[in-house]
């Protein structure tokens, strides 16, 4: 029974599934005063430098690539303090990886503007000839719509789809709403993560027809079990409960 | 960068180098290594080098530290029987030759934040330093380099880190979620 209202509630928000749910493995979010409070400091601090780094990279040391990464940095440090669902939730997937593929394509369209007005490839020169306007703002276009956006995107991008499997997250939830294969898919989880524990013990839940592909990853889930991980955070999945139960 | 500040940061750096390449626990090689980064980062920064001291700071100690962390997250930790690696001592005479030789070499070399030196290095080099700021309008060096000068390599790098973010992206998503 309980396990049913816990999936539907996943439907709903996936929050509370990911972090509430023992079954998450070993890797619970685990919330920690300390490092929230922290972290609501630093953030916007750390968040400013790194737009400051791209946009006034032009007259002082910084530039896209440090501001991007800033940024992104940022990203990371609040999905680590408060939880990575919850950071999904207002930094989608698709928002991510636009970034990425937006800046490419910004850095691309100010390189071959100059080329449309019958120059070659990023002359900067050739916007002051045809628009007024200084090279330095060509520059500046590169730098700030062009490179920050992609390392933030790949760095964040990078970031999550590694935590997914750590931090079990919307796509399963997503993928059984949807009414696609829960039970394959999450054993096939089982042969990649450490998490697999918590999958396995999850899917087990879902009905009778995930016994045997329990049974038949067996080994491998023995294998995690015994690794020294298990032992040292035996304890977060009942903080963790408590946790997103608090924050919601 | 000369002193005490430096030679500390030498050791720091160096014994860091040396712990991460003995060290057997990999959670622990991750740690140590985020430490070498930050000297890095420092050193960086004492030779007058801002911009990549942000980059190794936020990418080699913050990003890199973190990302490598969830890499092990999804592996096994085996319990190391002993702490350090046994060195292969073929392998460590061949690196010490070429070390002496590098070294060597870099005795002969010029000295580090030498103000002449940049300046005496004929073509491009003086060229940016004396006609970035009028052709670029940008008074960032590194910038008018990276994103005018060379407005074209840049390009490509980001196209790289592009590529290769989105592969990686394809990739493990592929390995969480097929069916085969």
């Amino acid at each position: 029974m309980s396990n049913e209202s816990q999936r539907d509630t996943g439907r709903d928000g996936p929050t509370r599934t990911d972090d509430s749910s023992p079954g998450s493995g070993e890797w619970t979010y685990v919330e920690s005063q300390i490092i929230m409070t922290t972290v609501r400091i630093v953030a916007p601090f750390s968040l400013t430098y790194g737009l400051f780094l791209t946009f006034h990279g032009a007259d002082s040391p910084g530039g896209g690539f440090q501001g991007g990464a800033i940024i992104a940095a940022t990203v990371l440090m609040i999905a680590f303090a408060f939880g990575v669902a919850p950071t999904r939730e207002w930094l989608r997937n698709r928002t991510v990886v636009a970034l990425a593929a937006g800046g490419t394509a910004a850095f691309a369209l100010v390189g071959l503007l100059p080329v449309a007005l019958g120059d070659s490839f990023l002359a900067h020169e050739q916007f002051e000839k045809t628009f007024g306007i200084k090279p330095k703002w060509g520059l500046e276009a590169v730098e700030i719509a062009g490179v920050a956006p992609i390392v933030a995107g790949v760095l964040v991008g990078l970031f999550f789809v590694l935590a997914a499997g750590l931090f079990r997250r919307d796509e399963t939830s997503r993928r059984l709403a949807d009414g696609g294969s829960p039970t394959r898919r999450r054993t096939r989880l089982t042969d990649t993560g450490p998490s697999t524990d918590g999958e396995s013990a999850d899917s087990s839940k879902s009905g009778d027809g995930d016994r045997g592909d329990e049974a038949a990853t067996g080994d491998s889930t023995g294998t995690w079990g015994d690794s020294p991980g298990a032992g040292d955070t035996a304890e977060t999945p009942d903080e963790g409960s408590s946790a997103g139960g608090d924050r919601e | 960068m000369s002193g005490l500040f430096g030679a500390a940061l030498s050791v720091f750096v160096l014994v860091t180098a040396v712990t991460t390449a003995l060290l057997r626990d990999v959670l622990a090689v991750v740690v140590v290594f985020a430490g070498y980064s930050l000297g890095m980062a420092l050193f960086y920064a004492f030779l007058l080098a801002p911009d990549v001291a942000m980059t190794e700071a936020a990418i080699g100690a913050g990003v890199t530290t973190l990302l490598l962390l969830l890499t092990l997250a999804k592996t096994v930790r085996t319990d190391p029987d002993r702490w350090l690696e046994r060195p292969n001592l073929p392998a460590v005479a061949v690196f010490g030759t070429l070390l002496v030789v590098l070294v060597a070499t870099l005795l002969d070399g010029p000295v580090v934040g030498d103000p002449g030196l940049a300046w005496d290095n004929p073509g491009v080099t003086q060229y940016y330093i004396e006609q970035a700021y009028e052709d670029t309008g940008v008074e960032n060096t590194v910038t008018a380099v990276l994103a005018g000068y060379r407005g074209f390599d840049t390009f490509g790098e980001a196209v790289v880190v592009f590529a290769a973010g989105i592969a990686s992206l394809i990739v493990l998503r592929q390995v969480r979620f097929t069916d085969e």
